[in-house]
C-alpha cells in the first residue's frame, strides 16, 4: 500500500495489534465472559442531546448507557482488554444549503449520509478512508430518514448529515473465536443509534418531518439457559453483541411512531428456523420486526425528550 | 494545474530569454511597480537605482555580493559564532520564459536551490466558489523534488501564504477575484524528513517568492528578507547555520522583516528564554536589514553595514542587476 | 412570540436599525470594532463581542479516559472548539524494520541502564542520549498523529473527502511539536529482550553488535550477553474535531496531552516459543508514559481597527515610526487589539496570528518551545513579551484543569 501524503504515516512496514496472554489461552474462562443482566425486553438507556456543536444547523450526541459488565470494569479495573463496548456517536446536521455550483437541478432537498468511525472506534484500528461497512451505514441511514423528511419544501437545496463514530459495539465477545454465526451484528447496533441520533439532529436544524424517526434493533439469539440440544431461540431486544454467545438473527428497523410506519428494515441471519417459545406463533422474521419496533419505540421516548429540549432552547431565539 | 506545466516545461530557457519579454507590452508597462516603497508608487524605470551602475556587470558578481563583514557585538550577552562558509547566496531572475515571474535561489549553507514561478493575476476557474470578490486569492504550491506533496508542504505553504497575503497588493485593478499563484519547486538540497520543522528551508522559500513576485511585477506594499537562526546547546548564537548545526541547536529561528523594518515573521522552535529570542532577534535584524535594532533602553543603533553585507540588499542587488540587464538598452543611450 | 414582543420596540426605532445578531452578520468587522472601542463618555472597559476581556481565554475543561477502546483518550473542550483525542498503541517488530541491522550498527547501542540514569538526572542529556531519542522516534515514526476535520464540525469541510489543507496542516504541526518538545520518552515505547546464556554460534551472530557498545565492552560477554530491541510501541494518536469554532490548534494540542497523559501501555515481553511479543492485559502491570514536561500552547489573533490599513495606504509607516505613533497614543484610542484564544468570529476578521508554546520547569521558569507569529506587521517584541507572558499565566490554568482530569 502507498503512503498517503495527506495525513501523517505510521512506519512503513506496518504495525501489529498488541497479542494479549489472555488472547493465547484458548478458551477462557466462562466466567470473565460478559453476561446480559438486563430482561429480554429491557433497553440499555440512551443519553441523547441537541445543540453540542453551535457551528452545525443541528447537531446531537448520544450515548449508550455501559453494559453490566462494562460498568463493573470501569469501576474496579483490573484487565486491559474491555469486556464490552457501549455506543458514542456525534452526528451533525448542516443545511439547507444551495447545492454546488456543479448539481444538476433537483426539485427536493438533496439528502447526504456519512457515517465514519474515528481511528480508535473499535477493537480493531480503523483506516482513515471509509470503508464498505461505513458507506454501507450511510446507505442505510439515508433511506431511513429520507421518507421522513418533507423534501419538495427545499427545492434545489443540499442537507449534508454526517455521523463520527467515536466507540463502536462489537460485533461478539473479544474471547470467542469467529465462527459460522458470525456477522458484523455490532453495525447493526450502530445504525440503530445512528438513525435516532440523525433525527434528534434533524429536528435541531429546524427540517420539516413528517414524525421523528427512531432506530431499534431485535435479535434472535440461542438460548444458553436452556440445556437441550435443538437449542431454542430468543428473542432479545436492544442486544449488545458481546453479551451474546451465538446470535442467530438480528433485525434493525428506523420507525415512525406517530404514523406507524418503517422507513427502513434490515435483516441479517436465519430467522427461518428460529423455534421461539412456546405460545409464540408468529415466524421467526415477524417476531424480530416487532420486537425491532418495540425497541425503536423506547428509543422514541428518548428522543421525543431530547427533541422538547432542543425546541425550548430555541425558542428564546431568533 | 497549468502553472506546474508551465515550470516544468519552460526548465532549460536561459536568461536569455528576458531580452525578448522586455519588448512586449506587459512587461514594460509593469515592470514600473517594482520596489513599491523603495523609488515611490510607479516609478519610472530610469529612476531606479540604476544610474551609477554600468551594464559591463556580468552575472558572475552575484555569487559574492552576499560577503558580509565579521562584526564584533560587544553589546551583547550571548557569544556569536559565524558560519565558515562566508559565501553569499545566488539568485537569478526571469529564468522561466512562459511563468508571469519566476526566480531561482540558491542558499550556499543549507544547500537548498529553489525554482519559482509566479502566475499572476490569473483566472483560477476551478476555484470559482473561493475566490473573493474584493481582493485577489494567494496559493502557494510547493514541490519537493523527489517526491509528492505532503502534509509538510501544506504547513510551509500556509505559512508562506498567510505572510503574502498581507503584503500583496490584492485589490489592485485586475487582481480581485483572481489568483496570484505561487509555485516553488526544490531542485537541489537535502530531503525534508516527516515531521521537519521546515524552518531551513523556510528562508529560502520566502526569499525566491520575493523574487519571483518581484519578477512577475505583483504589487506588494513592502518587501521582504528573511534568516535562519540557530542557538546551539552552549547558548551560542549561530546564523545562517547549516543543516548539521540547525540539527544539532538548541532552538531554530526564522524571522522575517519587511523593508521597513516590522517583524512580519516569526517561527521559532526548539527550548528557550525571551531573552535568547530577543537577542536572536536583533541579530537577524542585523543580517536582513543591515541596521542594528535599538536596543531596549534605546541608546545604540548600529551603523549600517550598507546594502551589500545583507539579505535585503541582497534581493535589491539581484533585481538591480536584472533590470540593468533588461534595460541595457535604454541606460546605454542616454 | 418574538416577532410580537419586538413589533412595539421597531416603531419607536428608526426604521433600518438592525437588531444586534444581525449588525454582527452584516457589518461584522464593524461590531467588533464597536465593541472593542466603547465610546469614551461611558466607562466602559474594552470587551469582545463573546463577552470576554481581550486577553481571556474560553472556558476550558478537560474529560480523559472515557473512551473503552484506547489506550488513552481525552475529550477537551474550549469553548463551543471540542476535539476528541484517541492513542492507540500498536507493535512494530524490529525484525519488520527493514534498515533495523544496519541502522543499530551504526548508531551507538549504550546499555539502556545508564540512559534512564541521564535521564533521572533531569534535562541534561547528553547528546547522544538526543540523538538515539530522534533516531529511533523520528526515524521509525512511532508516533503518527492525525487531525481529522471531516467530521462535520463546521460547514465548508466536506465529509468523506481527503483532508483540508488546514488538517494537514494541524496534524504536521502536532506532529513537529510532538518532536521539537521530545514529549514522549523513546525509552518508554521500547520493549527489550534479555536473552539467556548463549551459546558460542548465537554470540557470533551478535559479536559484531557488540563491539560498537562502549559500555558493556568492559562486561564480559560471556556472562551477560547484551540486551536487545526486540519491537517498539507505536502510538496512533487520532485528533478528532468535533466542533470548530476557532482556536482549533490549541484544542488540539490540549487533547493529545491530556491523552498522553492518559495512556498506559500493557506490560509486553519477548515470547521466545511464539516468537513474537506478548502483553499481559493486568492493569497492575501496565505503565503510564512519563512525558516531558508539560507544553501548553495559547493562540492570540491581532484584530485591527482599520482593516483595509495594509492595502489602501500606499506607504506603510516604518516599524519605528509606527512604535512611536503608538506610545503616542498610549491612554487613548487603541489601534489594534491582541485577542487571546479567538473563536469562529474572531479568526474571520482578522489576519495577523500568534502562537506561543510555553511550559515552566520545576523551578517556575518559563521555557518557550515554539513562538510563531504571522500574517501582518502590527506584533512586535514588546507584543511579544507580553503574549509569552500570558501564555504563562495560562500554562497554570490548563496545568490545573489537566491534573483534575
Amino acid at each position: 500500500m502507498t503512503a498517503d501524503r495527506r495525513r501523517v504515516n505510521g512506519p512503513p512496514s506496518g504495525t501489529r495489534p498488541a497479542v494479549f496472554t489472555a488472547d493465547l489461552q484458548s478458551g477462557a474462562s466462562a466466567t470473565d465472559r460478559a453476561q446480559r443482566q438486563r430482561q429480554p425486553s429491557e433497553l440499555r438507556k440512551i443519553f441523547l442531546k441537541t445543540g453540542l456543536i453551535p457551528t452545525a444547523s443541528g447537531s446531537s450526541y448520544l450515548e449508550f448507557e455501559p453494559s453490566a459488565s462494562l460498568a463493573a470494569a470501569r469501576a474496579n479495573p483490573k484487565s486491559l482488554i474491555p469486556p464490552s463496548s457501549a455506543l458514542k456517536l456525534a452526528c451533525t446536521v448542516h443545511g439547507p444549503k444551495p447545492l454546488p455550483r456543479s448539481a444538476a437541478f433537483s426539485p427536493n432537498i438533496v439528502l447526504t449520509t456519512h457515517v465514519k468511525y474515528a481511528p480508535f472506534a473499535a477493537r480493531q484500528r480503523k483506516g482513515h478512508i471509509r470503508d464498505s461497512g461505513e458507506r454501507d451505514l450511510g446507505v442505510h441511514l439515508e433511506t431511513a430518514l429520507r421518507g421522513a423528511i418533507i423534501a419538495e419544501r427545499w427545492p434545489k437545496s443540499g442537507l449534508d448529515i454526517t455521523v463520527t463514530i467515536l466507540e463502536a459495539e462489537d460485533d461478539r465477545w473479544w474471547g470467542s473465536a469467529p465462527d459460522s454465526h458470525d456477522a458484523s451484528w455490532g453495525m447493526m447496533n450502530v445504525l440503530a443509534g445512528c438513525i435516532t441520533a440523525a433525527s434528534a439532529a434533524i429536528v435541531d436544524a429546524h427540517i420539516d418531518c413528517l414524525d421523528l424517526v427512531a432506530g431499534g434493533v431485535a435479535a434472535l439469539v440461542a438460548d444458553e439457559s436452556g440445556n437441550s440440544a435443538t437449542g431454542t431461540t430468543k428473542l432479545m431486544l436492544d442486544t449488545d453483541p458481546a453479551e451474546h454467545r451465538s446470535i442467530l438473527s438480528a433485525c434493525v428497523v428506523g420507525y415512525m411512531p406517530a404514523r406507524d410506519e418503517i422507513t427502513e428494515l434490515w435483516l441479517k441471519g436465519d430467522s427461518s428456523k428460529a423455534s421461539l417459545e412456546e405460545g409464540d406463533d408468529r415466524s421467526g422474521h415477524d417476531a424480530l420486526i416487532d420486537g425491532a419496533v418495540d425497541a425503536a419505540r423506547g428509543a422514541h421516548t428518548v428522543l421525543a425528550e431530547a427533541v422538547r429540549e432542543s425546541l425550548l432552547r430555541n425558542v428564546g431565539q431568533p | 494545474m497549468s502553472e506546474e506545466a508551465k515550470l516544468s516545461h519552460t526548465l532549460v530557457v536561459s536568461d536569455l530569454s528576458a531580452k525578448q519579454r522586455m519588448w512586449g507590452p506587459r512587461s514594460t508597462k509593469n515592470r514600473e511597480s517594482f520596489f513599491h516603497d523603495a523609488a515611490g508608487p510607479y516609478a519610472s524605470p530610469s529612476s531606479l537605482r540604476t544610474t551609477s551602475k554600468t551594464d559591463t556587470r556580468s552575472p558572475s558578481r552575484q555569487s559574492n555580493s552576499g560577503q558580509r563583514k565579521p562584526t564584533t557585538w560587544l553589546s551583547f550577552p550571548l557569544e556569536f559564532s559565524f558560519s565558515t562558509t562566508m559565501v553569499g547566496p545566488t539568485a537569478s531572475l526571469s529564468n522561466l520564459s512562459r511563468a508571469d515571474g519566476s526566480a531561482s535561489f540558491k542558499c550556499p549553507t543549507t544547500g537548498y536551490k529553489i525554482l519559482g514561478s509566479v502566475n499572476a493575476p490569473v483566472e483560477l476557474p476551478g476555484r470559482r466558489d473561493a475566490l473573493k470578490p474584493e481582493e485577489a486569492t494567494v496559493e502557494v504550491f510547493i514541490k519537493p523534488g523527489n517526491t509528492t506533496a505532503g502534509v509538510g508542504e501544506r504547513y510551509a505553504e500556509g505559512i508562506i501564504r498567510t505572510m503574502l497575503q498581507k503584503l500583496i497588493l490584492g485589490r489592485e485593478r485586475g487582481f480581485p477575484r483572481r489568483g496570484v499563484v505561487i509555485t516553488l519547486a526544490i531542485v537541489g538540497g537535502g530531503a525534508i524528513a516527516r515531521g521537519d520543522s521546515y524552518l531551513t528551508l523556510l528562508p529560502s522559500l520566502l526569499h525566491t517568492s520575493l523574487l519571483a513576485l518581484l519578477s512577475g511585477a505583483v504589487p506588494m506594499s513592502m518587501t521582504y528578507s528573511a534568516a535562519l537562526m540557530a542557538v546551539s546547546k552552549s547558548n551560542v548564537i549561530v546564523s545562517n547555520p547549516t543543516l548539521v548545526e540547525a540539527k544539532a541547536a538548541s532552538s531554530l529561528h526564522v524571522l522575517a522583516f519587511s523593508s521597513k523594518g516590522h517583524l512580519l515573521l516569526n517561527e521559532s522552535q526548539g527550548r528557550f528564554d525571551f531573552d535568547t529570542w530577543k537577542t536572536v532577534q536583533q541579530r537577524a535584524h542585523a543580517l536582513c536589514r543591515g541596521v542594528e535594532l535599538p536596543e531596549v533602553d534605546g541608546d545604540i543603533a548600529m551603523e549600517a553595514q550598507g546594502d551589500s553585507g545583507t539579505a535585503e540588499g541582497f534581493v535589491r542587488e539581484t533585481v538591480e542587476d536584472h533590470l540593468c540587464r533588461d534595460y541595457a538598452w535604454k541606460i546605454n543611450t542616454e | 412570540m418574538a416577532t410580537s414582543a419586538a413589533a412595539p420596540a421597531s416603531s419607536s426605532r428608526p426604521a433600518l436599525s438592525l437588531p444586534p445578531s444581525q449588525f454582527a452578520r452584516l457589518q461584522p468587522h464593524a461590531y467588533l470594532l464597536a465593541h472593542l472601542s466603547p465610546p469614551s463618555t461611558n466607562n466602559q472597559p474594552s470587551i469582545r463581542a463573546n463577552g470576554r476581556a481581550p486577553t481571556q481565554f474560553r472556558v476550558t475543561s478537560a474529560n480523559a479516559g472515557s473512551l473503552t477502546h484506547t489506550n488513552g483518550s481525552a475529550v477537551v473542550r474550549i469553548g463551543d472548539t471540542a476535539a476528541v483525542c484517541g492513542v492507540r498503541a500498536e507493535l512494530l517488530h524490529t525484525e519488520d524494520i527493514a534498515s533495523w541491522s544496519v541502522s543499530q550498527a551504526t548508531s551507538s547501542n549504550k546499555s539502556p541502564r545508564s540512559a534512564d540514569q541521564t535521564e533521572e538526572l533531569g534535562e541534561q542529556d547528553d547528546n547522544e542520549t538526543i540523538e538515539r531519542e530522534r533516531a529511533h522516534i523520528e526515524d521509525l515514526n512511532l508516533l503518527v498523529p492525525n487531525l481529522s476535520l471531516s467530521t462535520g464540525c463546521a460547514p465548508g469541510f466536506i465529509p468523506g473527502s481527503a483532508p483540508s489543507s488546514l488538517a494537514q496542516s494541524l496534524s504536521h504541526q502536532i506532529l513537529s511539536l510532538l518532536h521539537s518538545t521530545r514529549l514522549v520518552r523513546a525509552d518508554d515505547l521500547r520493549i527489550w529482550y534479555q536473552p539467556p546464556s548463549m551459546g558460542p554460534e548465537e554470540l557470533e551472530r551478535h559479536n559484531d553488535e557488540e563491539q560498537m557498545d562502549v559500555d558493556t565492552a568492559q562486561n564480559d560477554p560471556v556472562e551477560e550477553s547484551p540486551r536487545e530491541i526486540k519491537a517498539f510501541w507505536v502510538l496512533y494518536i487520532d485528533i478528532m474535531i468535533i466542533s470548530l469554532a476557532g482556536n482549533a490548534f490549541d484544542a488540539a494540542w490540549a487533547a493529545v496531552l491530556a491523552a498522553l497523559r492518559d495512556t498506559k501501555l500493557p506490560k509486553a515481553w519477548w515470547d521466545v516459543d511464539n516468537e513474537t511479543v506478548v502483553c499481559s492485559d493486568s492493569i497492575s502491570d501496565a505503565r503510564k508514559l512519563s512525558l516531558r514536561g508539560l507544553p501548553v500552547a495559547s493562540s492570540f489573533a491581532v484584530f485591527e481597527a482599520d482593516a483595509a490599513a495594509g492595502w489602501r495606504a500606499a506607504v506603510i509607516p516604518e516599524a519605528a515610526e509606527m512604535k512611536a505613533q503608538r506610545l503616542a497614543r498610549k491612554g487613548g484610542v487603541s489601534e489594534r487589539w491582541l485577542l487571546a484564544d479567538p473563536d469562529g468570529y474572531e479568526e474571520g476578521l482578522t489576519q495577523e496570528r500568534a502562537c506561543v508554546v510555553v511550559d515552566k520547569d520545576t523551578d517556575g521558569k518559563v521555557i518557550i518551545l515554539k513562538m510563531e507569529k504571522n500574517g501582518g506587521w502590527t506584533i512586535d517584541t514588546e507584543d511579544l513579551q507580553q503574549l509569552v507572558d500570558l501564555s504563562s499565566q495560562r500554562w497554570e490554568e490548563m496545568k490545573r484543569i489537566l491534573d483534575e482530569c
